[in-house]
C-alpha cells in the first residue's frame, strides 16, 4: 500500500552537503503497524516528511495505492512530536480546521470534531486553548485532529517523546484501540521512534536505520501476540528487544 | 576574505570618486569644505562613541555586578533615556555657551553631549545585558577555581561583553548619524547655532541656500557612507564577534535581514519610549510582578497613593524653586495656545496614526514576502539596509523642498511628514514581522503544509496569527520612534518664514526653539509621555497579553 523506493535525501548546508537518507527502500501493508528506529539525525524524521509529501526526495520515490505521493494528501496525516497544535485555536478548532480546508461544511466540521474529540477522551474541552491543556492532552488533540480527516496512513513522528511515561502508555494503548478499530478507516501506522522497548511493544515490524547517512540495516518481525501488555515481563519480548539493540548496536560499532 | 577587501576599496573609491565629481561640479561657497565637513562628522560621532564606550563599559560592569550600583544606577540611566534630548538640552546649550563664553568649543562640547545622550544607552545597555547574560554555571565554575576581581573581571566578564559592546557601539554609531543634523544645527530661542559637519551643511543648503539638488546629492552621500562603513566595518565585526557567544547578543533574530536593521531598531526604541521591552529596568519588572498578586481594588488604591505622592513631590519642589517661575512659564508665549492643545494632540495622533497604518499595511506584506521567498528577499534586504541607513532626519529638508514645490507649502509640509514618520516607523515594523514570520515553529508550518493551508488561508490561519505578537512589539517600536520624530516633522523654514503643521509636535518646538519657555516644554513632554505610557498600558501591553498565550509552548 505505502512503498518506498531508493529514496536519497541530502541537505544543501552552507558551504556543505549533508546526506541524510541514502537508498532507503521499504514498504508498508495494509492495516500494518510499522515502527522505524533509529539514532538521533539518522534521517527517520525526514523520512516521515517524505512520506507526508512535505519534504521532497533528491532521487528515489514513495508511492501510495502505486501512485508517486509528492505532496500532502488527506489520506496520509500526521501527528507530531510537539504535537503543531494551532495555539491560537481551541482544541474543536484545531481538530475542525483542517475540514474546513476541505471544504466541509460548518455544521458537518463541528460534528465530525466534536465526535473525534470524543474518541479520544476529550470531551467536555471543546472550548480549550492548547496552552491550558496537558502534554497528554494535546497530544490527544493532535490525534483527533489527524483522524478526523479518515486518512488511510497515520504517520507518527515520535510522539510521545515529549510525555511522562504514565500519559505515553495511555497513549501507546489508545493509538493501538484505534489501529484495531475495524469501524475506522485508519488501519496503517508508521511510527519513527528512538524508544526500542516502545517500538516493539506497538509494531509489527520495526525497521531499524544507521547513524547519518541514515539507510536501513536491519528489520525485526515481532512476533509477539497481541494484547503485548501481557507479555511485557516475559522473554519473547526481551528478546526481540535485543535483538533490535543488537542491529542498531552493530551499526553504530 | 578577497571580497571584503576588493569591496572595501572598491567602496572608498567609489566615495573618493563621488566627492570629486561634486566638488568639481557643483556650484556653492562651501563646497570646498566637504571634506572637511565629513572628517568633522565622523570624528565628532568617532570621540562620541569613544566616550560613550569609556563611559557604558565600566558603569554598565557596575550596575550589573554589584547590587546597590544596580539599583541606583539602572532606573536613573532609564529615567534619562526617556526623555527626549529636546527636553534638556536647550539647557545644556545654554550652560555650555556661557561657560565657555560662545566659543566654538561650548558649541562642539553641546553637540557631542547631544550625541552621547543618544549614544551612550545602547552601549551600557548592551553590557548590563551581557554580564547578566552570563549562564550560572560559568559564573560558578569560575568562582570555584579562585577568580576574583580584575581576573574575573579580565577572564569571565570581558570575553562576555565583547559581542554586547560590538553590537552596542553598531546601534550608537548608526543612533549618532540619526542625530547627527540635530546635533550640528541648533536653534534655540532665535538664535542658530552651527557645528561645522555634513549635518549642518546639508540643513544649510535646504534652508539657507534652498539648493534641492545638492541636498539631495549630499543625503545620497551621507547615505553611502554610513552604508560603507556600517556594511564593512560593523558588519563584519558582528559575525566574529558573535561567533562563540552564550546566546544570541540581541532578542531579534539576526540571521538574513540586514544586521544592522535589527540595531537600528533597537537603538531607536529607547526616545521617548517608556515601556521600553528590551531595556526594562529589573527593578520595574520585580514591582509590576509584585503588583500582580494584589486584587485591581488595592492596585487602584496604590495606583491613587503613588499619584497624589508623586504630585505632592512635585508641588513641594516647584513651590521650593520658585512658584513664579511656572506660573510664567504658563503664561509667556506659547502659553496662549494651550487652549488648542487637543485640538494638537488630536492632529498630532492622527498623522501618527496614518503612517502607522500604512507601515503596518506595507510592512506586513513586503515582510512575509520576504521572510518565505528567496526572490522578494533579494529584493527587500537590499532595499531595506539601505533604507535604513539614510538618516531620515538628513532627509526631512529634502523631501519637504521637493514635495514644496508641487503642493506648496503647508500640503507639501504635511506629506513630508506623514513619509517621514512612515519612513521611520516602517523599518521596525518590517524587521520584527520578518524575523517572527522566520521564528515561525517549524511544526506549524508543517501542520500548515500537511492539512491544505494555501495562499490567503494560510496567512491568515497560519502566519498573522503565528506573528501577532511581534506585531504589537513593533508597534510599539514604531510608535515610539514615531513620537519622537513628530517633534523635527512638524514645523520647517521656508523661505523667509515657518511653516507650522498645527500639532503637538510644532507646538514643542515653538515653545523649545522659538520662545525658549522651558516650563512649558516640560509640560508638553510630560503630555506626551502620559499619552505614551497611557496607550501602552491601555492598547500595546492589553494585547500582548491577549495573544501571550500563542507564545506558550504548545
Amino acid at each position: 500500500m505505502l512503498e518506498v523506493r531508493d529514496v536519497t535525501k541530502t541537505f544543501l548546508l552552507e558551504k556543505s552537503k549533508l546526506t541524510v537518507l541514502e537508498d532507503v527502500s521499504f514498504s508498508v501493508d495494509r492495516d500494518e503497524f510499522v515502527c522505524l528506529v533509529g539514532p538521533s539525525g539518522c534521517g527517520k524524521s525526514t523520512l516521515l516528511r517524505i512520506i507526508a509529501g512535505l519534504e521532497r526526495t533528491d532521487s528515489g520515490k514513495v508511492l501510495f495505492h502505486g501512485q508517486p505521493q509528492t505532496s500532502p494528501t488527506p489520506k496520509i496525516t500526521m501527528i507530531f512530536q510537539l504535537f503543531g497544535l494551532l495555539p491560537w485555536k481551541t482544541a474543536i478548532e484545531n481538530v475542525e480546521i483542517p475540514l474546513e480546508v476541505l471544504g466541509i461544511k460548518k455544521e458537518a466540521r463541528l460534528e465530525i470534531a466534536k465526535s473525534h474529540l470524543r474518541m479520544v477522551g476529550l470531551e467536555g474541552f471543546e472550548d480549550t486553548y492548547p496552552h491550558d491543556l496537558s502534554g497528554g492532552m494535546k497530544q490527544r488533540v493532535g490525534i483527533a485532529r489527524a483522524l478526523a480527516l479518515q486518512p488511510e496512513v497515520l504517520l507518527m513522528d515520535e510522539p510521545f517523546s515529549s510525555l511522562d511515561e504514565l500519559t505515553a502508555k495511555t497513549l501507546r494503548s489508545l493509538v493501538l484501540d484505534i489501529w484495531r478499530d475495524p469501524t475506522l478507516p485508519t488501519n496503517t501506522f508508521v511510527m519513527v521512534s528512538h524508544n526500542v522497548e516502545e517500538a516493539v511493544f506497538l509494531a509489527d515490524r520495526v525497521i531499524v536505520m544507521s547513524p547519518r547517512p541514515g539507510k536501513i540495516i536491519g528489520e525485526v518481525k515481532v512476533d509477539i501476540p497481541r494484547p503485548r501488555g501481557d507479555y511485557l515481563r516475559d522473554t519473547i519480548y526481551f528478546k526481540c528487544v535485543d535483538e533490535v539493540v543488537a542491529v542498531l548496536e552493530g551499526s553504530v560499532k | 576574505m578577497r571580497r571584503y577587501y576588493v569591496g572595501l576599496v572598491a567602496g572608498l573609491l567609489a566615495i573618493v570618486v563621488a566627492y570629486w565629481l561634486v566638488m568639481t561640479f557643483v556650484e556653492n561657497p562651501e563646497i570646498q569644505n566637504l571634506p572637511y565637513y565629513t572628517f568633522r562628522t565622523l570624528l565628532r560621532i568617532a570621540i562620541t562613541l569613544g566616550i560613550s564606550v569609556a563611559w557604558g563599559v565600566p558603569f554598565g560592569i557596575l550596575a550589573s555586578t554589584n547590587k546597590t550600583a544596580s539599583i541606583i544606577l539602572v532606573p536613573f540611566i532609564d529615567l534619562l533615556q526617556s526623555i527626549p534630548i529636546l527636553g534638556y538640552f536647550p539647557a545644556v546649550l545654554i550652560i555650555f555657551v556661557s561657560l565657555f563664553q560662545g566659543s566654538e568649543l561650548a558649541i562642539e562640547l553641546s553637540a557631542i553631549l547631544l550625541l552621547f545622550t543618544s549614544m551612550a544607552w545602547a552601549i551600557f545597555f548592551g553590557v548590563v545585558g551581557a554580564v547578566k547574560g552570563i549562564p550560572v554555571n560559568v559564573i560558578e565554575s569560575a568562582q570555584s577555581f579562585g577568580l576574583k576581581g580584575f581576573k574575573y573581571v579580565r577572564h569571565v566578564i570581558l570575553p562576555a561583553i565583547v559581542p554586547a559592546l560590538v553590537s552596542g557601539a553598531t546601534l550608537a554609531w548608526c543612533d549618532g548619524w540619526f542625530f547627527m543634523i540635530a546635533a550640528e544645527y541648533i536653534e534655540y530661542a532665535g538664535a542658530t547655532y552651527w557645528v561645522p559637519g555634513l549635518g549642518s551643511f546639508l540643513a544649510k543648503t535646504a534652508y539657507v541656500y534652498g539648493d534641492i539638488s545638492l541636498s539631495a546629492i549630499l543625503l545620497i552621500l551621507i547615505t553611502a557612507i554610513v552604508f560603507y562603513i556600517n556594511f564593512l566595518t560593523w558588519h563584519r565585526l558582528m559575525e566574529r564577534a558573535t561567533a562563540g557567544t552564550y546566546k544570541p547578543v540581541l532578542k531579534l533574530d539576526l540571521s538574513g535581514v540586514g544586521q544592522l536593521g535589527v540595531i537600528r531598531a533597537i537603538g531607536h526604541s529607547r526616545w521617548l519610549h517608556i515601556g521600553d521591552r528590551i531595556h526594562r529596568p529589573k527593578s520595574l519588572i520585580l514591582a509590576s510582578q509584585r503588583l500582580r498578586k494584589y486584587t485591581r481594588l488595592e492596585k487602584a488604591i496604590a495606583l491613587m497613593l503613588t499619584l497624589s505622592l508623586a504630585f505632592l513631590i512635585v508641588y513641594l519642589t516647584a513651590a521650593q524653586i520658585n512658584l513664579d517661575i511656572i506660573e510664567q512659564g504658563f503664561s509667556r508665549p506659547p502659553a496662549d495656545e494651550l487652549a488648542n492643545l487637543p485640538r494638537y494632540v488630536a492632529l498630532t495622533m492622527g498623522r501618527l496614526g496614518i503612517a502607522y497604518v500604512i507601515s503596518l499595511g506595507v510592512a506586513l506584506g513586503t515582510g512575509i514576502l520576504a521572510a518565505e521567498h528567496k526572490k522578494f528577499a533579494a529584493i527587500f534586504y537590499p532595499i531595506y539596509d539601505i533604507g535604513q541607513a539614510v538618516p531620515i532626519l538628513a532627509l526631512f529638508p529634502v523631501l519637504f523642498i521637493t514635495l514644496s514645490r508641487t503642493f506648496g507649502g503647508v500640503i507639501g509640509l504635511e506629506i513630508t511628514s506623514i513619509v517621514m514618520l512612515i519612513l521611520d516607523m516602517i523599518w521596525y515594523m518590517f524587521l520584527n514581522i520578518v524575523s517572527a514570520v522566520r521564528n515561525i515553529p517549524s511544526e506549524i508550518r508543517e501542520v500548515g503544509k500537511l492539512f491544505g493551508f494555501k495562499g490567503l488561508k494560510r496567512i491568515t490561519h497560519i502566519v498573522i496569527p503565528s506573528i501577532l505578537p511581534a506585531i504589537v512589539t513593533g508597534s510599539i517600536l514604531s510608535w515610539g520612534t514615531g513620537w519622537n520624530t513628530i517633534i523635527f516633522s512638524e514645523y520647517m523654514p521656508y523661505g523667509e518664514s515657518i511653516i507650522y503643521l498645527p500639532g503637538l509636535g510644532s507646538y514643542l518646538d515653538k515653545a523649545g526653539y522659538i520662545y525658549g519657555n522651558t516650563i512649558l516644554l516640560i509640560f508638553l513632554l510630560a503630555i506626551i509621555a502620559t499619552i505614551v505610557l497611557l496607550m501602552e498600558t491601555l492598547v500595546w501591553r492589553r494585547l500582548l497579553r491577549k495573544f501571550e498565550k500563542y507564545h506558550a509552548e504548545v
